[in-house]
């Protein structure tokens, strides 16, 4: 027993040993990487000053794109990457706050002109672009990146589908190409024609995934190695759902309003939003995920490391309630949800970065309704009203039936959904759990003949047009076998019929349809399709490596990783 | 030369009797008996077993604890139990509010504590009942019939050992902690405590199948076995009555030491998501819930890290006296 108890005491120490070696070896290390990327871009002057490090800069991400090859992928750790790499005809301006929502041309020359009331769209395409691997841009590149979208299965395709002539007959194999584009390499003249006038047509020609591809990329998914773009950055290096490059592209064109980039980016995954925001807090990492949430041991800490802003950038989050199952077929049980949403205590899950609200279009959206929230007036920053819930889930005969609660596995959602089954279970329903890995969770729900009965999803501002949360929210034509975003199944004749006249108000003229967006947004949230709890503003979270105040935050696309420069 | 009672010579250093011819023999001891009575000269071990006894009456107790605390396992106090930014109070030390604290969604540490308890041991038991009865049952067959039914349950093990046992438990915990489990008769919900139970059952079978097997091997070969054909027993009369209580010694070591082993991959298992599934507690997936508040609320982690450690120490040390008891010879391990 001695001879084992020396021998147990000497494997411990030795642990110990190696641990204690480790760590040391770990943060030298760290500090090996930081001191050894030299100042490539700089030349010696002579004078004392210390040339600007090149980086790389570190980019810690929650879960990785859904796919890093632009035709499939609508995420915002994706959408953050590809704005940079594959750029179409247009882009939002690479500015902080609201200028950060405006449309600059980038692969075209111009903002488009429009005909044929407002269903033709032309511009011409810039000359002397490359690709990152060389190739010329060609003007029917573009439609070529629009078709390759719809047959891979993009994931926003009825941006698409619902509006360019031909484009559903394309995606369903019904026709050979997308019979409303039509262009004209030697000219450089693309034009789409849509179905019916489509006031933020543009917008959707500005988002990552209608972009410019060579012709020859193969037309099946590539996420390990995507095809080129001709943006300010390429995708390199990637390791599947760990770690990815963004390399300065040194074949790119400068495109006025794009920054060629000052740094290369380094992209790794960390899933634990602990680990996350203490590699950024400790400067092992240099960006946060701005999709993801502080979390809330390290919310102090963060807040007082003065490097923290939080950035309203119109994020809605919401439950879905299937409206075509029991027991949300029925609008009382569906109302009574509404109310007895605790959105204090959800707010209090969310780090306290969580504003409740009631109304699916963020407050500085146009069209969000300033009215007490339907069907009773509550106040969503008050307690709810279990009672008045619980006797309305009596009243609509629904008590005592089974809920089924899909819910993400991410912090803090899956102690949202927690909450949200524990409120089901208080007003009378039987509500469980059924949690899903966060990288497969919208995958899973967006499948149609799953019928999630209930469960968690948001929504971030693709551009700065309520048709942006409707159309993929609301809309019954977002229906679809695989992909759909209309988790409630809702298909209303009035929403419909309102949603024909607002779709060609073109976003210039918004503000004279907000009080029609409002009554819509009511009659939305008055009917309860989806239970909005609050709007989440996002982390601007950066090591100390960073010059945050010359940092770019985009109120669409997140931190513009052109924008980074390290001290 | 010394002479026996019986006037029989005897060389020197024979056994004696230490009583008059005639006299009764004392009764025996049997080997259990024995066993007991090493068992109970083993302090260490009785007080480890005393203490995962008193873990399982307190996890028993769950419901009683529960109505003092006026709060059930999934019950959320977020206002009460949380601040602004959503970090849970520490522990209060009052047996009727948050004793030892609140968990993320403010929830009472203790009542999940000892109702995660309970469906912790009850997935340890049912898995350990389901790998006894599986290994005892296989490894019988494949020892004592040899040739191809050996061979079958040979591979078998073999295939399911092939594999890490956490990645196929999160394997088979994920696809049917989501779908159930559904054999047309029988259809056990995702949430039921019987899928964990039956993935780490199968999967754990093998390391205690093998063992068996190889005993059986060699006590088939035996004379009593022999004996037992030259009698005209069938088969299974021969596996009932003689093989298999001359294997339950064995089995019986085995118990504590794959209680413990279940109930520690079942931590492992619902730690990882793959597990009891939420709401529902279980030690292992408090400490995955607790995990994401370090440093700021170490109390939801380190609590049920503790339980859990004191229980799996408990089975261990007790299990060790055990075999220690039965066959202090013996080296059987389960080894990963």
């Amino acid at each position: 027993m001695r001879k084992q108890s020396r021998a147990v005491l000497g494997a411990v120490l030795a642990l110990i040993a190696v641990v204690v070696l480790a760590a040391c070896g770990g943060s030298s290390s760290s500090s090996n990487s930081s001191s050894n990327t030299s100042s490539s871009g700089s030349t010696s002057t002579g004078t004392s000053s210390t040339p600007a490090p090149s980086g790389p800069a570190t980019v810690v991400e929650g879960t990785f794109p859904q796919s890093l090859d632009p035709s499939i992928d609508f995420t915002t750790q994706g959408g953050e990457v590809h704005w940079l790499t594959h750029i179409g005809a247009y882009s939002f301006a690479h500015a902080n706050g609201t200028a950060g929502t405006a449309i600059i041309p980038a692969g075209a020359t111009a903002l488009p002109t429009t005909s044929n009331g407002g269903k033709t769209y032309s511009f011409t395409v810039r000359t002397g672009m490359k690709y990152s691997d060389g190739t010329p841009v060609k003007a029917c590149d573009l439609k070529f990146g629009v078709e390759r979208a719809l047959k891979l299965g993009w994931s926003a395709a009825s941006f698409l589908t619902s509006t360019i002539v031909g484009a559903a007959e394309y995606s369903t194999g019904k026709a050979k190409d997308v019979a409303g584009i039509t262009c004209d390499d030697s000219s450089g003249k693309v034009s789409f024609n849509l179905k019916s006038a489509y006031g933020a047509f543009v917008d959707v020609l500005a988002i990552p995934g209608v972009s410019f591809l060579p012709a020859s990329t193969p037309m099946k998914p590539e996420p390990t190695n995507p095809p080129a773009g001709l943006g300010p950055y390429m995708i390199k290096n990637v390791v599947a759902n760990q770690s990815f490059s963004l390399v300065r592209n040194p074949n790119y064109v400068p495109i006025p309003g794009i920054s060629a980039g000052k740094v290369d980016i380094n992209v790794k995954v960390e899933s634990n939003t602990t680990t996350e925001a203490s590699d950024v807090l400790n400067n092992q990492a240099d960006v946060f995920d701005w999709g993801d949430t502080i979390p809330p041991a390290l919310v102090s800490q963060i807040q007082g490391s003065g490097r923290f802003h939080a950035i309203q950038t119109n994020k809605t989050f919401y439950w879905f309630l299937n409206t075509q199952e029991k027991p949300f077929n029925s609008v009382l049980a569906r109302q009574a949800v509404q109310i007895a949403v605790d959105r204090v205590a959800l707010a209090r899950l969310g780090s306290g970065q969580l504003v409740p609200g009631c109304y699916l279009l963020p407050p500085q959206m146009v069209g969000h309704p300033t009215q007490p929230c339907p069907p009773t007036g509550f106040n969503p920053a008050a307690a709810p009203d279990l009672a008045k819930a619980k006797q309305m889930v009596q009243q609509s005969g629904m008590a005592g039936q089974s809920v089924t609660v899909w819910a993400e596995n991410r912090q803090p959602r899956l102690q949202w959904c927690e909450n949200f089954a524990n409120t089901l279970n208080q007003i009378g329903f039987k509500a469980t759990l059924k949690t899903i890995a966060d990288a497969d969770y919208f995958s899973t729900i967006e499948v149609l003949k799953n019928h999630p009965q209930a469960g968690f999803a948001d929504w971030q501002q693709d551009f700065p047009n309520p048709v942006d949360f409707y159309q993929n929210l609301v809309d019954a034509h977002a229906i679809a076998p695989v992909g759909n975003s209309n988790y409630e199944e809702a298909n209303d004749p009035h929403i419909q019929s309102e949603l024909a006249a607002l779709y060609p108000v073109p976003g210039s003229q918004l503000n004279s349809v907000a009080s029609r967006w409002q009554a819509l947004d009511y009659y939305v949230t008055q009917k309860a399709y989806l239970v909005p709890f609050g709007y989440l503003s996002s982390p601007e979270f950066v090591s100390n490596r960073v010059d945050q105040s010359s940092l770019i935050f985009s109120p669409l696309e997140g931190p513009d990783f052109s924008s980074i420069t390290l001290k | 030369m010394t002479t026996s009672a019986t006037g029989t010579e005897l060389e020197a250093g024979a056994w004696t009797p230490d009583h008059a011819p005639g006299e009764e023999l004392p009764p025996g001891i049997g080997p259990y008996r024995l066993a007991l009575r090493r068992l109970r000269r083993n302090y260490v071990a009785l007080a480890f077993g005393a203490l995962f006894l008193v873990i399982v009456i307190l996890c028993i107790l769950a419901p009683v604890y529960s109505h003092i605390a006026h709060m059930g396992p999934n019950d959320e106090n977020v206002d009460q139990a949380t601040n602004a930014v959503g970090l849970p109070i520490g522990p209060t030390w009052k047996l009727s509010h948050f004793f030892l604290g609140a968990d993320s969604v403010g929830r009472d540490v203790a009542v999940r504590l000892l109702y995660g308890g309970r469906n912790s041991l009850i997935v340890g038991a049912l898995a350990t009942l389901i790998t006894i009865v599986l290994a005892t049952v296989l490894g019988i067959l494949a020892g004592y019939f040899r040739g191809p039914i050996d061979g079958l349950i040979s591979r078998a093990f073999e295939l399911i050992w092939a594999f890490p046992i956490y990645l196929l438990g999160i394997v088979l915990g994920l696809v049917l902690g989501l779908s159930g489990l559904d054999l047309g008769i029988v259809k056990i919900g995702g949430n039921s405590l019987l899928i964990p139970a039956l993935i780490i059952g199968v999967i754990t079978t093998p390391y205690v199948g093998k063992p068996i097997r190889g005993q059986v091997l060699g006590l088939r070969e035996r004379e009593f076995i022999d004996a037992a054909r030259q009698q005209g027993l069938s088969h299974v009369q021969i596996m009932f009555s003689e093989i298999l209580p001359n294997v339950t010694s064995t089995i019986i070591v085995f118990i504590p030491l794959v209680l413990a082993n279940a109930i520690l991959t079942e931590a492992g298992l619902s730690y990882l998501g793959a597990g009891v599934r939420p709401p529902n507690p279980s030690w292992g997936n408090m400490i995955g819930d607790g995990i994401h508040l370090l440093p700021a609320a170490v109390h939801t982690m380190l609590v049920p890290g503790i339980m859990l450690t004191l229980c799996v120490l408990g089975i261990n040390v007790f299990g060790d006296g055990v075999r220690d008891a039965l066959d202090p010879r013996a080296k059987i391990r389960i080894e990963h």
